[in-house]
């Protein structure tokens, strides 16, 4: 069933992502770099990148839609965590197949205990088993409150887990966009914020998406429920 | 508000101390643990005394696993666990009763396991080792505090064991990585300048871990 | 004792998907002994959940002496006994009473453990571990233990399934002792016999509804079975 508005983002989104591929593989000039690989590999940044911070939002969304299922007990905050959560995890996957695409050419390995790379992965993990406790329980009061303490305890632990890993020393290019020291040249910028636009809509459509799906869920069992009732 | 969480660690306590055999158990893992490490990366004694921290470490995981999956296979046991919630006593006194009756139990592995580690790695005793035991300290309570309240979630499902590794193992993670710095850096006898810092971070952790855990428990024994 | 004990003001149980219960009213007064009966599944568990405070209802009201059921007060003077045995077999049958009195706060902790062993005749038992008891014994420990913090209000749920003859003709006893001491109690049991024999009215829960509630003797046992049970009659 999809509404109006929904039809209007899908089309919105088909045309940001046909634009981004457009801008990242043809307009924007490579980067300086002595690799030839690496001027190519780099590209993978503008998709990296807000993958990641889109699995923050996501998982911060989480983190909202449990307090406030705690708080006011009503279903649609608890499908909001789980609609939010199963995003999330699939945007922190985007982002750890997407880093070693990077780093096979440019470190020549897939992977390494980095922090960035580890505390991504502890992330990762962290979600993946909020998802598996809800998996393994039955539907009901218990698994909405149970999970929704593991969405409150998940994201507080997230600030700790980059903070702990940051005390090794890291090979993961800087934070581009935090530096003080000049930051990406315009266009690198321009298109990076398109991509992240482009990653934060289709974010938005999947959570309209799936929240829907679940609500819609709800109410098909219920009515059959319902059926059995009369 | 103290004297249910009291009483709780008195009932645990003496049922952990009834099964002997199961502390045993623990301890002859432990043992276990070391040697086959040993075994298995064969390695220089140079080698070995730099991953030694991170081997204590995974044998006091291990028995703060097995410590606190038996605590709360117990509360599940014939509907304990609802029993509590029955109770006139507030969700945070009953955490703070399991928390402190885990929390001692793994102490005490701790302090079992640590004697054959300083025999195994010929360990120097000297004075800067007693910086070992508030590290140890604020390690495990950082583990127990996160684990009672994790572990209680985990027993309503079928698969509590896995589940609770699945949820603990990531959450816990940086108290364990700092824990192990902190271990290396006494056992290598060259305490940094961070110490201190990185001690009390563990510990400003381990307080927001408790608190928070302890405000969330009532959720947990809701029906 | 003019406050009623317990009030349900039109009460449903919805979460998502799940239906539990669909608009209960029911009233309790002081020293009443009510039997609800009901089909596996029609909802008498939630019920006994949302009584006992341990579920909230999603609609409704309920009042339990005049306050909210989940109230620490409340809690205390509440006692539940149900086929889980709420024990720890690890611990002796005086360990299991000895926690439950300081997880109730009761005065006079050792004579009250004495009489209420006394009153289950394990007395001669009291010092060995309860994983030693037989099935019959465990279930005599719990009802023990429910009756430790002297409560006002006793929740049956299914407290007869899987006793042993000796044990149901005591906890028969036990519950008319503790009607004659003016005790509120509510009882689940599939055994309409029984609960024939000890309430003083029965409510019948069917779909998730109140579809009966009358005093015992507006109708027989087996017209009862014969309306509300009829499909499944051989059961009880």
């Amino acid at each position: 069933m999809k509404t109006l508005i929904d039809k209007i983002i899908l089309v919105i989104l088909l045309l940001a992502f046909l634009t981004s591929i457009f801008l990242i593989f043809a307009w924007v000039p490579p980067i300086k770099a002595s690799n030839p690989a690496e001027q190519i590999a780099q590209r993978i940044f503008y998709y990296h990148v807000p993958s990641a911070w889109i699995g923050f939002l996501a998982f911060f969304v989480v983190f909202i839609g449990s307090i406030a299922y705690l708080w006011k007990r009503e279903r649609k905050y608890e499908l909001l965590s789980v609609a939010s959560a199963e995003i999330g995890v699939l945007f922190i996957t985007l982002v750890l197949l997407t880093g070693p695409v990077w780093a096979k050419p440019v470190w020549g390995i897939w992977w390494t205990w980095d922090a960035r790379l580890t505390s991504s992965l502890v992330l990762w993990l962290i979600y993946v088993a909020y998802l598996m406790l809800r998996r393994y329980l039955p539907d009901g009061n218990k698994r909405a409150n149970l999970s929704a303490v593991v969405g409150i305890i998940g994201f507080i632990d997230v600030p700790i887990v980059y903070y702990s890993i940051r005390w090794w020393e890291t090979q993961h290019p800087k934070a581009v966009m935090a530096s003080s020291e000049g930051g990406l040249a315009a266009p690198m910028f321009f298109v990076f914020m398109f991509s992240l636009a482009a990653f934060t809509l289709l974010y938005v459509y999947f959570m309209r998406v799936r929240y829907k799906l679940l609500v819609m869920e709800d109410s098909i069992n219920k009515q059959i429920k319902e059926m059995e009732i009369l | 508000m103290l004297k249910p969480s009291l009483a709780i660690v008195q009932k645990d306590l003496r049922m952990e101390f009834r099964s002997k055999e199961s502390i045993l158990a623990m301890w002859i893992f432990s043992l276990l643990i070391f040697v086959i490490f040993n075994f298995t990366f064969e390695v220089s004694r140079l080698v070995m005394l730099e991953i030694a921290p991170g081997l204590l470490w995974v044998a006091f995981i291990f028995s703060g696993m097995f410590g606190l999956n038996h605590s709360f296979a117990v509360e599940r046991e014939n509907g304990n666990l609802r029993s509590m919630a029955l109770m006139p006593v507030t969700g945070g006194s009953i955490y703070l009763g399991k928390f402190l009756s885990v929390t001692i139990i793994m102490l005490l592995f701790e302090t079992l396991i640590f004697p054959i580690f300083v025999i195994f790695y010929d360990l120097q005793l000297t004075a800067t080792l007693f910086l070992l035991i508030p590290v140890i300290l604020a390690g495990t309570i950082g583990f127990t505090s996160l684990g009672t309240i994790l572990s209680a979630v985990s027993v309503h499902t079928r698969n509590q064991q896995i589940l609770l590794s699945l949820l603990l193992w990531p959450l816990v993670s940086p108290i364990i990585i700092w824990s192990v710095n902190l271990t290396s850096m006494v056992l290598a006898g060259e305490i940094l300048t961070n110490f201190l810092p990185l001690l009390i971070r563990i510990i400003a952790f381990d307080v927001i871990f408790f608190t928070i855990s302890f405000m969330l428990f009532d959720y947990i024994l809701e029906d | 004792m003019s406050e009623i004990a317990l009030h349900l003001d039109s009460v449903s149980k919805d979460f998502g998907r799940i239906i539990a219960l669909r608009g209960i009213n029911l009233d309790v007064q002081p020293g009443e002994f009510v039997s609800i009966l009901g089909r596996n599944g029609a909802g008498k568990t939630t019920l006994l959940n949302i009584i006992s405070g341990i579920s909230t209802p999603s609609e409704g009201e309920v009042l339990l002496f005049g306050t909210d059921p989940a109230a620490s007060s409340n809690k205390s003077k509440l006692a539940v006994i149900s086929h889980e045995m709420f024990l720890y077999s690890n611990l002796t049958a005086v360990e299991n009473l000895e926690y439950y009195t300081q997880m109730y706060r009761v005065e006079g902790m050792e004579d009250k453990i004495s009489s209420v062993l006394e009153t289950v005749e394990l007395t001669h038992r009291r010092f060995d571990l309860v994983s030693t008891f037989s099935r019959g014994m465990m279930q005599r420990l719990t009802i023990a233990r429910a009756l430790l913090h002297d409560p006002q209000f006793l929740l049956l749920d299914e407290p007869f399934t899987g006793l042993d003859q000796h044990a149901i003709a005591m906890l028969t006893t036990i519950l008319k002792g503790q009607k004659a001491q003016g005790r509120t109690i509510l009882l689940t049991t599939h055994d309409l016999h029984i609960a024939n024999d000890l309430s003083d009215r029965f409510v019948v829960i069917d779909k998730h509804r109140v579809v009966y509630d009358a005093a015992v003797g507006a109708l027989g046992v087996d017209e009862l079975r014969s309306r509300f049970f009829s499909a499944e009659g051989a059961q009880s």
